[in-house]
């Protein structure tokens, strides 16, 4: 390695030590919320029967874990979201893919997605349910027609940024279009489509939790609606708690997938 | 001299776009020996770099005919910026030819593997794109031509996106790497200079539609590097009658 120098040195120590104030001042960030939240309910700055507190939410997810339906309303939420969410991203690419290759029904196409884009598909819910019934796969097809354009939309955008000349060099070296996807367009789109991955995480979601709104009978959107219903609104920032965690872990490993990837 | 490599007769070549019709060739006539080194020197978009896409087969001709009389002429296109994919090491670029025709053995590869060692990238084959200067990339991309083994070489300004220092040394390298795999070359440049240090021959094009106004054959002694040709008298002389004839 070659000498470094005193001035660097101490520009990697001030770096390093910013890194440093930034997660401490983030964790505190954390734990501040929490002690006010508890502190607020325990002297009475709000009603912590509306807005509940963090003894109070970790008491309801002890109540659950006892009773053994946390592991069932926990994975039952969380398989239709990795289900939605890959068919969703799945479909949205393939469907990128044939669109890419097919321009003329990409022109005819186009304002079509346009309009399904900015269509809120969740106001397609009360149909799905008359279609599919009151069940998990309505959930599930919820969660992929939010994913699915989006993921569509932008992973087409992605393999159009690859440039002209480029697709001109693959030409000259009489590449077929096959190859050309495969070697120039697809390679060129991965930023795309990892960003496409992780709106479509966030989506996915989205889409489960209105469904089981909609219709359900187990699941952290139902306790969601459930606790509302009978007003027991320590079991509904239970669940927005675990959901919180659960979609923050599943963005991570997304994220850690991008960084697997990319260079 | 016997029959040309490559003949360009009668070509007329019309661009149609919704706003109207360009006429970008017009009854263009010229002929490539083997072994020879021709520029084409033109103004600004009077046709050169649809000139040369016409050759490789990647326009057709409105009408008229590019022959190869000497029979199929395999061909090597090199683009004005080198194009390499940025997610591929030097080494791979330098292959994607050879890939994409089916055409990647141990012996093509170890060829393409001692062009780049010859020629001086031999230590930065698993180098990215983004690692190497701009003249580096370029002999990159001549390489990932050369891997093909073509017998004619389509040039389109590919010096121009660099800086005037790398630009006069990697012409003299490309002339000796194009020289020294015998090799026939058509290089279209901006840079007067460049045509007549590099080339056997130049052909003046017209403002477009293009047509080779006029041709000068350069009388330099046979082997004399681009360097040497530039302080050379009569270069000066060549410089100032073509300069007269583009501006006319
Ligand atoms: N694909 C195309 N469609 C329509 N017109 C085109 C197309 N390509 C080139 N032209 C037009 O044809 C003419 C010749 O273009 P060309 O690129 O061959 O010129 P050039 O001599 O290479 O120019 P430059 O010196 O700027 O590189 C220009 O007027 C250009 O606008
Ligand atoms: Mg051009």
């Amino acid at each position: 390695m070659i000498a470094v120098s005193q001035e660097h040195l101490q520009y990697l120590k001030r770096i390093a030590r910013r890194r440093h104030a930034v997660s401490i001042t983030r964790l505190l960030v954390l734990v501040v919320f929490f002690a006010l939240w508890e502190l607020g309910a325990a002297l009475g700055w709000f009603d912590a029967f509306i807005l509940s507190s963090p003894s109070r939410v970790l008491a309801a997810i002890g109540r659950l874990y006892t009773d053994g339906s946390l592991w069932i309303h926990v994975f039952t939420t969380l398989y239709e979201t990795v289900m939605g969410f890959l068919l969703g991203t799945g479909l949205g690419v393939a469907l990128a893919v044939l669109l890419w290759w097919l321009p003329f029904v990409n022109e005819v196409m186009d304002p079509y997605l346009v309009i399904l884009n900015a269509l809120p598909k969740i106001a397609l819910g009360p149909v799905l349910i008359v279609w599919l019934g009151a069940g998990m796969s309505s959930i599930i097809v919820m969660a992929v027609l939010v994913s699915l354009v989006v993921t569509t939309v932008t992973v087409l955008g992605g393999f159009t940024a690859a440039e002209e000349e480029k697709r001109l060099l693959m030409r000259t070296l009489g590449a077929s279009k096959a190859q050309t996807f495969i070697k120039v367009v697809l390679p060129a789109g991965v930023p795309h489509m990892m960003s496409a991955l992780k709106i479509s995480v966030g989506m996915s979601w989205v889409g489960v939790i209105v469904g089981e709104y909609l219709v359900s009978r187990a699941g952290l959107g139902y306790l969601i609606v459930y606790g509302g219903q009978v007003f027991k609104l320590d079991l509904v920032m239970a669940a927005v708690v675990i959901l919180s965690v659960l979609a923050a872990l599943m963005y991570g490993a997304v994220a850690l997938l991008e960084r697997k990837i990319s260079p | 001299m016997g029959e040309p490599l490559l003949s360009v007769e009668h070509i007329y070549l019309n661009y149609h776009t919704p706003q109207g019709e360009t006429h970008a060739l017009e009854d263009l006539n010229f002929t490539v020996d083997k072994g020879e080194f021709v520029a084409v020197v033109g103004p600004s978009g009077c046709g050169k770099t649809t000139m040369l896409s016409l050759i490789m087969d990647l326009n057709p001709p409105s009408s008229g005919q590019v022959r190869f009389p000497l029979g199929p002429c395999p061909m090597g296109y090199m683009l004005q910026r080198d194009q390499l994919l940025p997610w591929r090491t030097v080494e791979k670029n330098a292959l994607l030819g050879l890939e994409v025709q089916h055409r990647l053995t141990k012996e093509s590869r170890e060829r393409a593997l001692a062009l780049l060692q010859k020629y001086g990238l031999g230590d930065f084959l698993n180098h990215k794109p983004g690692q190497l200067s701009g003249g580096m990339r370029q002999k990159a991309a001549l390489i990932r031509t050369l891997a093909l083994s073509p017998e004619l070489l389509l040039l389109d300004e590919p010096f121009s996106a660099l800086d005037y220092q790398t630009r006069l040394s990697l012409a003299d390298e490309v002339h000796t790497i194009i020289k020294e795999e015998g090799k026939t070359a058509l290089l279209v440049t901006h840079d007067i200079g460049e045509a007549i240090s590099m080339a056997d021959r130049v052909l003046i094009f017209s403002r477009r539609p293009a047509r080779v106004k006029r041709q000068v054959t350069f009388a330099f002694p046979k082997d004399m590097s681009p360097l040497d040709r530039r302080a050379d008298p009569s270069f000066q002389e060549y410089f100032a009658e073509i300069w007269k004839e583009l501006d006319r």
